[in-house]
């Protein structure tokens, strides 16, 4: 039976519209919302708002913890970079290409992070880290290494640095499985063929597995930039808010601050709109230095 | 056809732009003019009129250390004595939170007891949510008559000369130190800062502990339970005043300095655990229950708070902050949690009455029974209960004999946007990472910026 117009017209406009006026209700209003108020000195906390214009972006170029908050997200962008990636290629590979019995024991271990919350990630850590009692100090101190003990945490050169190992350990397991995906819909005969002509396990790694599983590992790329841009305001939060001395404030951290607790909501709503803004940025730089062409063997 | 759905689409965007530019805030001049009749609105209702109390009465109280107990009690004692009025209670640890969209829409419960994280006087009054009181107490008399505005340890703060809260608890930070622990090993508990320096040394020699604690994520515990008791110490309410205001001059005055050098000098000696940045309120408490610290400033909410973690043998024992000078009383700054009447009480005479019920000698006694903390009236007699803890009935004598302890008020909370430059600087000084000269700097900076953000 042919569809007439019509009803064509219908169906689409019945998938559609109820999608459309969701993504307008949750998303665009509150990204318009946002920025509305950023032009507001506003305590969020009353019904009294008054307009003062560009004042808040004024004193968001004036800010000077602001800068430091970019600089801490993007180290943690960096290093999340960094670490995921490696060790979940790493796991990956190791998982897939070098059969071990008990992969699929592993493959759940590594995943188990994904399905905790990030709060209880936090807290965990937090007893991890702990001055007295936390598993890294024992640790050290056991090894004979009782001098580079610290509060982790409560130093305000080491309380970044010790953010970033709680956050990779809890993004391997989504990537992972994300390249294990990739790893096994490569044909098996492109490693037999390298084989045959010499190639070793590290050879076929850069020319084989690297090049096909490109895609995923852009998206895994992209998905944690994002991902820390927007979220990496939970950990900081539950483990540090923002101290020692805002040595760890991100920017989604520093505007809870702002909005919540110093009352000027306004000015969060500004900080927010710069997030905005720079996540779009970085996302759009990284797929131009991205953008290498689908491999095909 | 293909123009019909071109123009159901611009319709449902034009919507969604409607949607938005309906729901922001203030779209007009209105709610300004709320702002300015704040003041006399007040006195439009009459207060004390014994008229019939009845309908809705939504009270919102915030839980922490204190428990809740005392507040069921209370409430079923006024719900007694008016069977008519309904009463709804919000309460919990993040009531605050949780009741922001009725403040900010403007539909607030009718009695509120601001205390707690995400909760803020002055914010309030500020943001014109709370009801003028100023007559209001002028009427207000305790059980044996004396009118309660004669009866309060503290007074309520004073916006511009008039009164928008009631104080109810009545907080102190102070020192808190195992007194067991201390009988045991023959240690004093000090009375001055150079006793308070030295009894530190001895324990850190005898012990070999950082014998002083505080938690680094709320860094203004240390600013409230010891810096603000030093500065009424050393300059009385107007340094507290100037200061808490952030006026020009304040921060780097000679009386600040000598404050900020005394916290240096603890720090050089090691006095101050250096993992103290890493710890949260819990932490900090929990490790000086444990013996891993010897003194930590906090309020009244210790004992009843830790009460399933203290070990058996810890006895708690408060002084008031020994930050003052040899020769000198103890100074104490009181923390006040405040009971107020929204200015958009739907019930404002059920909310009067329940105020006035409140504040009263027979609670005063239940509250301190309730809670281990006072409530903010004078005279009241707690040796005669037996469930009153001990150190809650020295420290009340010690607080009602002005030899031992002299009383400062600060005019107002700190607003959050001074306080919270002011203690990360505070934490890098209790690190050792800044010098005392450069924490008066930054703080000086700090009072500039939040001096011009009023403007």
């Amino acid at each position: 039976m042919v569809q007439s117009k019509k009803q064509r017209y219908l169906f689409l406009a019945f998938c559609l519209v109820p999608t459309f006026l969701m993504f307008a209700l949750f998303t665009l209003y509150p990204l318009f919302n946002g920025l509305y108020y950023s032009f507001f000195q506003w305590s969020g906390s009353s019904s009294l708002a008054e307009f003062t214009g560009f004042d808040n972006y004024r004193k968001l170029f004036s800010d000077e913890i602001i800068p430091a908050t970019i600089w801490h997200d993007y180290f943690l962008v960096i290093t999340k970079i960094i670490g995921i990636m490696i060790l979940a290629t790493f796991f990956a590979v190791a998982l897939t290409q070098m059969r071990i019995k008990e992969a699929p024991f592993y493959r759940i271990v590594f995943f188990f992070p994904n399905i905790m919350s990030v709060v209880v990630i936090g807290i965990l850590w937090m007893f991890i880290y702990n001055p007295s009692l936390g598993l890294v100090n024992s640790g050290l101190e056991f090894l004979g290494l009782g001098e580079w003990t610290k509060a982790w945490l409560g130093d305000e050169d080491w309380a970044l640095p010790s953010l970033v190992l709680p956050s990779v350990w809890a993004g391997i397991g989504l990537f992972m499985l994300m390249l294990m995906g990739g790893i096994s819909n490569i044909s098996k005969s492109y490693y037999e063929a390298a084989e045959i002509d010499g190639a070793n396990g590290w050879q076929q790694f850069w020319k084989i597995t690297l090049p096909l599983v490109w895609p995923q590992i852009k998206i895994s790329i992209l998905y944690i930039i994002i991902t820390t841009l927007n979220g990496s305001f939970i950990i900081v939060q539950v483990m540090t808010k923002g101290g020692p001395n805002n040595a760890t404030h991100v920017m989604g951290s520093y505007l809870y601050e702002e909005a919540f607790v110093k009352y000027n909501f306004g000015y969060g709503a500004t900080i927010g709109v710069m997030i905005l803004v720079l996540s779009l940025i970085t996302v759009l730089i990284m797929q131009y230095f991205m953008r290498r062409e689908k491999v095909e063997y | 056809m293909k123009k019909s759905w071109k123009y159901t689409f611009a319709a449902l965007l034009l919507l969604v732009l409607m949607i938005v530019a309906g729901c922001a805030p203030g779209s007009g001049g209105e709610e300004n003019s709320s702002e300015k009749d704040s003041s006399g609105s007040g006195d439009s209702s009459e207060s004390g009129g014994d008229g019939e109390i009845s309908g809705e009465l939504e009270i919102q109280y915030f839980v922490g250390g204190y428990g809740d107990s005392w507040w069921k009690e209370v409430i079923a004692d006024f719900q007694e004595e008016y069977p008519d009025v309904s009463i709804k209670e919000h309460a919990g640890p993040n009531i605050n939170e949780e009741m922001r969209s009725r403040w900010v829409s403007e539909d607030p419960p009718d009695v509120v007891y601001i205390d707690g994280a995400g909760s803020s006087e002055t914010q309030m009054v500020e943001d014109g949510q709370l009801m003028n009181l100023s007559s209001f107490l002028d009427g207000i008399e305790l059980e044996d008559g004396t009118p309660l505005k004669d009866s309060f340890i503290v007074e309520p703060a004073k916006y511009d000369g008039e009164v928008y809260s009631l104080p109810l608890v009545f907080d102190t930070w102070g020192t808190w130190y195992d007194s067991a622990w201390f009988e045991e090993k023959g240690w004093e508990a000090p009375e001055n800062f150079p006793d308070f320096m030295e009894t530190m040394g001895t324990i850190k020699d005898e012990e070999d502990i950082a014998p002083f604690v505080t938690t680094g994520q709320h860094p203004y515990y240390f600013l409230r339970g010891m810096m603000y008791p030093a500065f009424g110490a050393r300059g009385g309410d107007e340094l507290l005043t100037q200061t808490i205001q952030g006026k020009e001059g304040a921060w780097s005055s000679d009386e600040v300095m000598e404050v900020i050098k005394n916290i240096e000098e603890m720090q050089k000696e090691g006095y101050i655990d250096p993992d103290f940045g890493a710890l949260n309120h819990t932490q900090s408490q929990m490790n000086f229950l444990n013996h891993d610290n010897a003194f930590i400033p906090v309020g009244f909410w210790l004992p009843n708070e830790m009460a399933k973690d203290k070990p058996e043998d810890v006895k708690y024992g408060f002084i008031p902050s020994p930050m003052q000078k040899e020769g000198e009383p103890y100074a104490i700054v009181p923390d006040l949690r405040p009971l107020a009447i929204a200015e958009k009480a739907e019930n404002p005479e059920a909310a009067k009455a329940f105020v006035e019920f409140v504040y009263t000698k027979e609670y005063a006694t239940s509250f301190s029974e309730h809670t281990g903390a006072l409530m903010n009236l004078q005279g009241v007699d707690l040796t005669e209960s037996d469930d009153v803890p001990e150190f809650l009935i020295q420290a009340n004598e010690m607080i009602n004999d002005p030899d031992k302890v002299q009383i400062y008020q600060k005019p107002h909370p700190m607003s959050a946007d001074l306080e919270t430059p002011i203690s990360n600087s505070l934490v890098s000084l209790m690190l050792g990472n800044i010098t005392a000269e450069e924490f008066v700097e930054e703080a000086e900076q700090a009072s500039k910026e939040y001096r011009k953000s009023l403007e």
